[in-house]
């Protein structure tokens, strides 16, 4: 019956349920009914397993306690006489012995424990003196309030709440530290705002703040979508008198349409600069002798004045109407006027973004932290609101930027050709290599002028970058680099001069196969230059195409000694390899790096296919194949080889040593004859079974990152080479030192 | 018993032989009772504890928030539950209260009327106990680990005061200043002790390991000192030479009649020596765990026929044959380290004091009752006691 006692205890505490199994429990308690002495036994039982390092087996065995209390005097007296050890393992009273993992388990142990204790000294505290004792004990010493829930004991209070006060404390001194930190900065803050909230105004005007001088900040308002669609399907390309149409330009982009009479369309205008404009038109329209209401086609139209007029203005008719769209949402392109401002801006929103908001965040998150309710909060948070304010009009702000890097890098490019542009207007021979065109092929070139002195518009993309004139010299010292492409140009253009040079990469290409020219090689040259990698200067480059005859010689001087002097000596030696060097470049071809695409997918025993990925060769399955689906190799002899493998392997292995069969024989019989051992790396696993499998394992729980670094770092071997390399080490100095005596005293 | 009585009755025995048998009879039957109950007024810790000799009725005590209270042992309600009353106490909001753990309180030996207590605040207090006010207060330099006061002295009315400087002070009552210096320890003493045989000789136990007996006539130095190897090996160390404990010494208490002398250090172990010649009477009590930093309080039975020694051992008290040092029996109630314990001689009861707050008063227990009438008693004591039936289900399956 001893026996059966002992198991019972065993498998009850083992069990890691919350309950008891009311089966067991029954026959354990059918048990210690029969005599003391098995209550005795049970008792020490217990106890042994109340000393278990583990909260559930404990959990388990304080039920069982508990059970047993209500029923025996004797378990009781049991108990009692060794109520200490008892609250002990169960309230976890000694602060060096605290309750074993796991957590929760431990809190629901004491928590049931301390009601128990509660619950007996209610029913048993007068009979048994000791109880009370230790009831009194836990109320008084260990400040343990019964009717917490939570039931912690005096200590763990204590322990939060210092915990708690120093957290306070160095939420304090952090809060202290953010005050001096939002002092200093708070300056620099509203100083940044200010600037910020400068360059939102000199950007962008307060819409309904028209004291602000408009034609001043214009330019910067709104720029333009300059491709004012001609209205009209005819081909002809309509160029407008710069002076004028910039101006429209740079109102809005605008549509025009065709339109009754100027009349309406003045009325049409809400803008007031526009309609200034439409009568600037009217009156030059009223100049050209011409009448609005005359309406398109007019043929009362004096033809030379209504070509002049068209020519000089760019209109096909006078029938126009010009729409507005205001757009609401404000977008803000960078152009050269506003760099500077929208770089500032930019700088400022950055430092903004990167640096005031988060720490301002972090000043608020501390204060509320450490419960700072004064200005100090309020300070920080107004700062925020500010830096959210700013934050805000900036992102509404719509700034499109221009790429910074490609600008600088075609800087040269569009220079040369603005430069260009603005020679050959000035060259005036160009006019007569100015083809006619006719007007059917006008609308290939773009918007091509049809007369030279409007050929500047051509380039309204650039907008108001047109106006600004750029500076001239500076073209001049990139064609003096030879391995620039300007130099080359300048080139071809010396050689050809009476060619018209490419405007635009773009535009370029088109004109000269409009043009039919012998350009060919011109346009070649531009391909192939867009082609050509670009390679910084060497000395290869330095002599290209020149002959270097005394490249890759050495001579050597005579020497002039006196008497002695060598037998022969070549005055000149030859290096081949310095020679080749002025000639070479060596450019590193590393070649890209591709991933490996394919997987290893042979079989695996436990039934899938090898996951790995290696270029050639699987450490474990060879040289990779194609396989299909289930692993099985495509080719032919592939599959052969791997079958012949297959049975060698069997063969190795007595038939009746066959895994299927043994496991076939084991369950059977119930024996174990080692089939799982026989099967290798599998077995290993199987063979380690866990004693208690309900229980919650403690090691699994310990296996953190940190304790297998620890597991590694103080391993006894590791610590024993550091030790000894320390060692070394210092007897080294000593060895080196051993001859002073300061060195060899330690 | 009865045999006793009968002889007692016929003149065979001597009256010592049957006040002594039941004398040991009692202490050997010590427990914790529930009727005897000591009313819980420290809120701390509890460092000392003393039994006047007159009456053997009041009880000091001394706590380590310097608060002392005065029970009242005796039980005049003539029923057997019985909580004893707290007389007085000098509380935290006393004028005079000790700022800093009382370490030791003594009676006056021959009057209630007065007692003294020491502190670690550094001062000796005396008291007048009708008033409750302090009568005298002796100041140290260091703090006060004990002091003591000789219960056979007509001569001389010396306190003897060990402190934290390894010289053991003489406090003279009639002239209320320290008159007596004795030097020759090297640590701080921990514990002092008069013997209760010859009214000038002092002993005195110190962390240095070492224990000196002193007679104070002489001042130039100590009569001997304890050498726990009697004087074998001290030729071949000369550092472990005369040293009663290999730790500090914490403890010491002389036999009633004065003859032997019991040690405590913290090298866990309990020496017994002749007090005459300061010789080691190597009895083994075996390990008597002690972790106490300070001087630890124990006592020894008085009239019973083998003597016993109630020595605090963690959070019980160890009783032990003084001269075989035989484990009797460990006293548990405490839920923490008890600091010290007190005999009372006139009824066989111990007290003690713990870290717990608890003073616990072990009573002997009761006779059993006369075996013939088993049946009736047994059922009385039954109804008296529901909380002792046991309550087993009585369903057989149930269990």
């Amino acid at each position: 019956m001893d026996q059966r006692l002992a198991e019972l205890v065993e498998e009850l505490t083992t069990s890691g349920e919350q309950q008891l199994e009311p089966g067991r429990m029954r026959e354990l308690k059918k048990i210690c009914k029969s005599s003391d002495e098995h209550i005795g036994h049970a008792y020490h039982l217990l106890m042994t397993r109340l000393n278990e390092e583990h909260a559930e087996i404990r959990f388990s065995a304080f039920q069982i306690v508990h059970e047993l209390f209500t029923r025996s005097h004797q378990f009781r007296t049991l108990i009692i006489s060794n109520f200490q050890e008892f609250l002990e393992f169960t309230v976890g009273i000694d602060h060096e012995q605290p309750l074993p993992p796991p957590k929760e388990v431990a809190q629901k142990l004491r928590r049931a424990a301390i009601k128990a204790v509660q619950d007996w000294h209610e029913k048993y505290g007068e009979a048994y003196k000791k109880l009370s004792l230790g009831y009194h004990f836990l109320k008084q010493n260990k400040k343990v309030d019964f009717q917490d829930v939570s039931a912690r004991t005096l200590a763990e209070r204590k322990r939060e709440e210092e915990k708690q006060k120093r957290l306070d404390n160095i939420y304090k001194e952090k809060a202290k530290r953010a005050e001096t930190e939002m002092a200093e900065m708070s300056q620099e803050i509203a100083d940044t705002l200010t600037e910020m909230e400068n360059c939102f105004q000199l950007l962008m005007p307060d819409p309904f703040d028209f004291t602000v001088n408009d034609t001043e900040l214009e330019p910067n308002k709104q720029t333009i979508a300059n491709e004012d669609k001609p209205a009209s399907p005819s081909s002809s390309q309509i160029a407008l008198h710069p002076s004028y149409f910039g101006r429209v330009d740079d109102e809005q982009p605008c549509c025009s349409k065709d339109l009754l009479s100027v009349s309406q369309c003045v009325k049409t205008g809400r803008n007031e600069e526009l309609s200034e404009e439409q009568e600037k038109l009217e009156q030059k329209e009223l100049d050209g002798g011409t009448h609005s209401e005359l309406g398109s086609g007019v043929p009362a139209l004096n033809d030379d004045d209504y070509q002049t007029f068209v020519r000089n203005h760019g209109l096909i008719s006078h029938k126009y109407t010009l729409d507005l769209e205001i757009s609401t949402d404000i977008k803000v392109h960078e152009n050269e006027d506003n760099t500077a401002i929208i770089n500032n801006i930019m700088d400022a929103h950055r430092l903004l973004r990167n640096k005031f908001l988060p720490t301002v965040q972090s000043w608020i998150q501390l204060f509320t932290r450490a419960g700072v309710n004064d200005d100090r909060l309020r300070c920080a948070i107004d700062l925020k609101n500010k830096l959210e304010i700013a934050m805000k009009k900036y992102k509404e702000m719509n700034i499109s930027i221009k790429e910074r890097k490609r600008k600088v890098m075609k800087a040269s490019d569009d220079d040369d050709d603005d430069n260009e542009d603005d020679e050959f207007v000035e060259v005036p021979e160009k006019e007569g290599y100015e083809p006619y065109i006719p007007d059917h092929l006008r609308k290939e070139y773009g918007l091509e002028p049809p007369s030279p002195p409007s050929a500047p518009t051509r380039e309204t993309s650039v907008g108001p970058a047109l106006q600004s004139s750029w500076p001239q010299p500076k073209g001049n010292e990139d064609e003096l680099d030879p391995t620039c492409a300007a130099a080359t140009l300048k080139l071809i253009r010396d050689k050809l001069p009476k060619l018209p040079p490419p405007y635009t990469s773009k535009s370029a290409t088109d004109e000269q196969a409009a043009l039919e020219e012998p350009d060919s090689k011109t346009r070649k040259l531009a391909e192939e230059r867009a082609k050509a990698p670009i390679m910084p200067f060497g000395l290869d480059l330095h002599y290209w195409g020149q002959d270097q005859p005394s490249a890759g010689k050495i001579l050597k001087v005579s020497s002039q000694h006196r008497f002695w002097a060598p037998s022969e000596m070549e005055e000149e030696v030859e290096n081949k390899e310095v020679t080749e060097m002025l000639k070479t470049r060596y450019i590193t071809f590393a070649g890209k790096f591709e991933p490996v695409k394919h997987k290893c997918r042979a079989p695996m025993p436990n039934g899938g296919l090898c996951e790995r990925q290696d270029r050639i060769k699987c450490p474990f399955h060879g040289k990779i194949i194609p396989r299909d689906e289930s692993g099985i190799p495509l080719n032919s002899e592939d599959r052969a080889r791997e079958e012949k493998m297959h049975f060698e392997k069997q063969a190795a292995q007595p038939e009746w040593r066959d895994p299927e069969f043994m496991r076939e024989v084991e369950a059977a019989t119930g024996v174990d004859l080692g089939s799982s051992k026989n099967n290798g790396k599998g077995g290993k696993k199987k063979g380690n079974k866990k004693k208690y499998p309900n229980l919650t394992d403690l090691k699994q729980q310990a296996n953190t990152s940190r304790s297998r670094l620890e597991k590694k770092v103080f391993n006894k071997g590791a610590m024993k080479r550091v030790v000894k390399a320390m060692n070394r080490v210092d007897q080294r100095k000593h060895e080196k030192f051993a001859n002073q005596f300061n060195y060899a005293l330690n | 018993m009865l045999g006793f009585i009968a002889a007692r009755q016929a003149g065979l025995d001597d009256p010592a032989r049957l006040r002594r048998a039941e004398a040991t009879r009692r202490v050997l039957s010590l427990e914790l009772n529930k009727d005897r109950d000591v009313e819980r007024i420290h809120g701390s810790g509890i460092n000392t504890l003393d039994i006047e000799p007159v009456e053997g009725r009041y009880m000091l005590s001394g706590g380590s928030d310097g608060v002392i209270v005065l029970y009242d042992l005796e039980n005049f309600s003539k029923k057997p539950c019985y909580t004893c009353k707290a007389v007085c106490s000098v509380g935290r909001s006393h004028p005079d209260v000790h700022r800093f753990s009382v370490e030791t309180v003594q009676w006056y030996p021959h009057d209630t009327g007065m007692f003294t207590s020491s502190s670690f605040d550094k001062t000796l207090k005396i008291w007048d106990t009708n008033t409750l006010q302090p009568a005298d207060v002796f100041h140290f330099e260091g703090t006060v680990y004990s002091h003591h006061m000789s219960p056979v002295a007509t001569k001389h009315c010396l306190i003897a005061v060990g402190t934290k400087s390894p010289k053991v002070q003489l406090c003279d009552l009639k002239s209320g200043s320290c008159s007596h210096i004795l030097q020759g320890h090297r640590q701080e003493v921990l514990a002092v002790s008069w013997s209760p045989r010859h009214e000038y000789i002092l002993a005195t136990a110190s962390a240095d390991g070492r224990v000196k007996l002193w007679d104070v006539r002489r001042a130039s130095g100590c009569l001997t000192t304890l050498d726990q190897h009697n004087g074998e090996k001290s030729k071949a160390s000369s550092e472990a030479a005369n040293t009663a404990h290999s730790g500090r010494v914490n403890g010491l208490c002389y036999t009633n009649d004065g003859l032997h002398l019991l040690t405590v250090g913290t090298d866990d172990r309990m020496r017994l020596w002749n007090s005459s010649t300061g010789e080691n009477t190597l009895v083994n009590y075996g390990k008597v765990c002690n972790e106490s930093r300070k001087g630890l309080k124990f006592t020894i039975s008085c009239g019973c026929n083998p003597e016993f020694a109630f020595v605090p051992y963690g959070s019980t008290i160890a009783v032990y044959t003084i001269f075989s040092g035989e484990l009797i029996t460990m006293l548990r109630g405490h839920y923490n380290t008890v600091d010290c314990c007190v005999f009372q001689p006139n009824f066989q009861e111990l007290y003690s004091g713990s870290k717990d707050c608890n003073i616990l008063a072990w009573i002997p227990a009761l006779r059993e009752p006369v075996p013939d009438d088993i049946s009736e008693k047994s059922l009385s004591q039954q109804h008296l006691n529901p909380a002792y039936e046991d309550a087993w289900s009585s369903s057989e399956d149930e269990g």
